[in-house]
């Protein structure tokens, strides 16, 4: 018998032994460690019930191989059967990336002032399945678009046959694009970081890092209490409520203390300094939502007066055929490149 | 009989270190050519060719004698960023040091930084400092020169990927006992006054770099820090003249000496520099 079908027989027996015990012990004390006992249950697959260990590693080695040579050729469905194209014009959404955030780092422009940017990375990324318009909810056709390929073996079968149909592997993130009708873009279709080019603006939508239940000075910015001054057991509370006898209630929507962050934000009109086209990584102006090596979705920014700043994309998205001979790092025309002279500024 | 004839090898001794010392004195320097150029024009008064200046070669030194150094900033913290973000930034780090060329300096080191600067009359500004603290890792990495300029402790802290930066040098590469000097600040005052018009100090490539083993004296407390206690860890302060021994006990029960079994905070970077820096070698001489 293989190790970890002994690891979930004697998981079992212990969770037996565990009810078995309990039972005895059931009218002394209250159900919850009986529910305690049931939520550690580890739910076995079909991978794990029918293969030995060593055939567990064996497909996973193979698997992730394959999949690693499978974006090592780039293969890209369009060669057998494109969609047709169409001409960009002003006002289309085109369909945006999943990326990875990678870290911060200090930029410098040629006026030697000094910013900052966070490097996202866009591994693996696929347009996975395309909705019309009427599949969708009849207003705009989308895009799920997936990002950084993942094991098989821990996904449902709706999702695999989703993948399958698409000619991709198995991603961690899958995301909806919104885009107009003439921006679809085949499923399989790889994007790139070269979709965005330098000078555009693009929105960032991530999950916020959790803070946890949280008072009121720290979640909604409250000044608090004095710390001195005869203050009893009042320093970080959140005061009144509001007025008293005539509304007779709290109203909606009142800030109070709760669980903060780990909820979806979009950090809107951030500029690209520059793109690395071997990496795939855009340095995005400023701070996003997140913490480190978190999957997130980019998109062309919404605002209206940044839409002047995306003439003539890549559209509907950059497409290896078109542009060969792409240089490995794109830059900001106003971005110090560290092969230059040190600046002399007048 | 015994002494003499010891007090005889010694003298020897110091001959042939002498002979020695001409020898490598010889192949050191090389101004014989300026020599034959004035002998040739034999009639008229001869012009005034100043000496070529003497090429040192010191043809002792290889590459495995140099000093290994790698800059901090290249090191990556401990942290679970990918170290693929660090590895492109190292590449960016490598093409700004084929531009300028940063030196290798020391916590200690006095240093004389050449900015850009549009607000400085001729446009860039010489600062000359002791260097008392690195910090930052990657392309933000800094450094702070602290220097007393009209009675003023004045520190400034540069980036040191920053492109405004035209010029460092190494004005007298020393370590001192700490890795970082920021107790200078309530120190006296003539422990941070640097002259900005010293010379260089030269040192060979080959050398170890000289330890500095100052202690300084400390102006009357409060002090910005309380640099005595143990989690400081300072060795340069000469502690005996501003605190008594009572004191100095009493630091000790902020101690906690069961950090340095702490296995979780372990952090052996040795394996990580040695392939680091034989990544930047690679890099530096394309």
């Amino acid at each position: 018998m293989n190790l970890t079908t002994m690891a979930a027989w004697s998981c079992r027996i212990l969770l037996q032994r565990g009810t078995r015990l309990i039972s005895v012990r059931t009218a002394a004390e209250s159900p919850s460690p009986l529910v305690g006992c049931i939520r550690t249950v580890k739910t076995t697959t079909w991978f794990e019930e029918h293969l030995t260990e060593d055939n567990q590693e064996y497909m996973r080695k193979s698997t992730a191989e394959e999949y690693r040579r499978q974006m090592a050729e780039k293969l890209n469905p369009l060669k057998d059967e494109p969609w047709p194209r169409h001409e960009w014009t002003e006002g289309t959404r085109r369909v945006g990336l999943v990326a990875v955030k990678l870290g911060m780092a200090p930029i410098w422009t040629k006026t030697g002032e000094r910013h900052v940017v966070t490097m996202l990375q866009v591994p693996d990324c696929h347009v996975v399945k395309h909705l019309s318009k009427e599949a969708y909810d009849g207003r705009t056709a989308v895009l799920l678009v997936g990002g950084k390929n993942v094991s098989p073996f821990h996904r449902s079968e709706e999702e695999m046959d989703m993948f399958r149909a698409a000619g991709v592997p198995p991603k961690q993130k899958v995301t909806t694009f919104k885009v107009s009708d003439d921006a679809i873009v085949k499923p399989g279709t790889p994007l790139y970081a070269a979709h965005f080019r330098p000078g555009q603006y693009v929105d960032v939508t991530a999950k916020s890092i959790g803070k946890g239940f949280q008072g009121v000075m720290k979640r909604w910015g409250f000044k608090g209490q004095p710390a001195s001054h005869g203050q009893t057991k009042t320093h970080r509370r959140p005061g009144a409520s509001g007025p008293g006898g005539d509304p007779a209630k709290v109203f909606k929507g009142k800030k109070m203390p709760g669980r903060m962050g780990n909820v979806f934000v979009t950090a809107y009109g951030l500029k690209i300094w520059r793109v690395n086209t071997k990496y795939n990584v855009l340095y995005v102006n400023g701070s996003v939502p997140g913490h480190r090596n978190c999957l997130l979705k980019v998109r062309d920014t919404v605002l209206p007066n940044r839409s002047s700043t995306l003439l003539n994309p890549p559209f509907p998205t950059y497409f290896t055929e078109d542009e060969e001979n792409l240089e490995e790092d794109l830059y900001d025309d106003d971005l110090f490149v560290h092969t230059e002279p040190s600046l002399t500024l007048t | 009989m015994a002494v003499c004839t010891k007090g005889l090898d010694k003298y020897i001794l110091s001959l042939r270190l002498l002979r020695n010392f001409q020898l490598q004195n010889e192949r050191l320097l090389s101004t014989s050519t300026c020599r034959l150029a004035t002998e040739k024009d034999g009639g008229k008064p001869p012009k005034f060719i100043p000496p070529s200046k003497p090429i040192i070669i010191d043809k002792t030194q290889t590459a495995a004698s140099l000093r290994k150094f790698l800059s901090p900033e290249f090191i990556p913290p401990r942290q679970r960023t990918d170290p693929f973000k660090f590895s492109i930034e190292r590449k960016d780090m490598i093409r700004r040091r084929k531009v300028l060329d940063i030196p290798e300096f020391y916590v200690g080191s006095i240093l004389a930084v050449t900015m850009s600067d549009p607000n400085a009359s001729g446009k860039t500004s010489r600062f000359v400092g002791i260097c008392i603290q690195r910090g930052g890792k990657g392309l933000g990495a800094t450094f702070v020169l602290r220097n007393i300029i009209d009675n003023q402790g004045v520190e400034i802290c540069y980036e040191l990927y920053s492109p405004r930066i035209t010029k460092i040098e190494v004005l007298k590469l020393e370590k001192r006992l700490d890795d970082n000097l920021m107790y200078l600040r309530d120190a006296l005052p003539e422990y941070s006054t640097v002259n900005p018009d010293i010379k260089p100090v030269p040192i060979s490539p080959t050398d170890e770099v000289p330890v500095n083993k100052l202690k300084v004296k400390m102006r009357p407390k409060p002090w910005s820090k309380r640099w005595e206690r143990p989690k400081f860890n300072i060795k340069g302060i000469n502690f005996n003249l501003c605190l008594t021994p009572e004191k100095m006990e009493h630091a000790q029960k902020w101690a906690e000496p069961w950090r340095e079994y702490d296995m979780l905070k372990e952090y052996d970077t040795s394996k990580l520099e040695e392939q680091i820096f034989s990544e930047v070698q690679r890099e530096m001489n394309k």
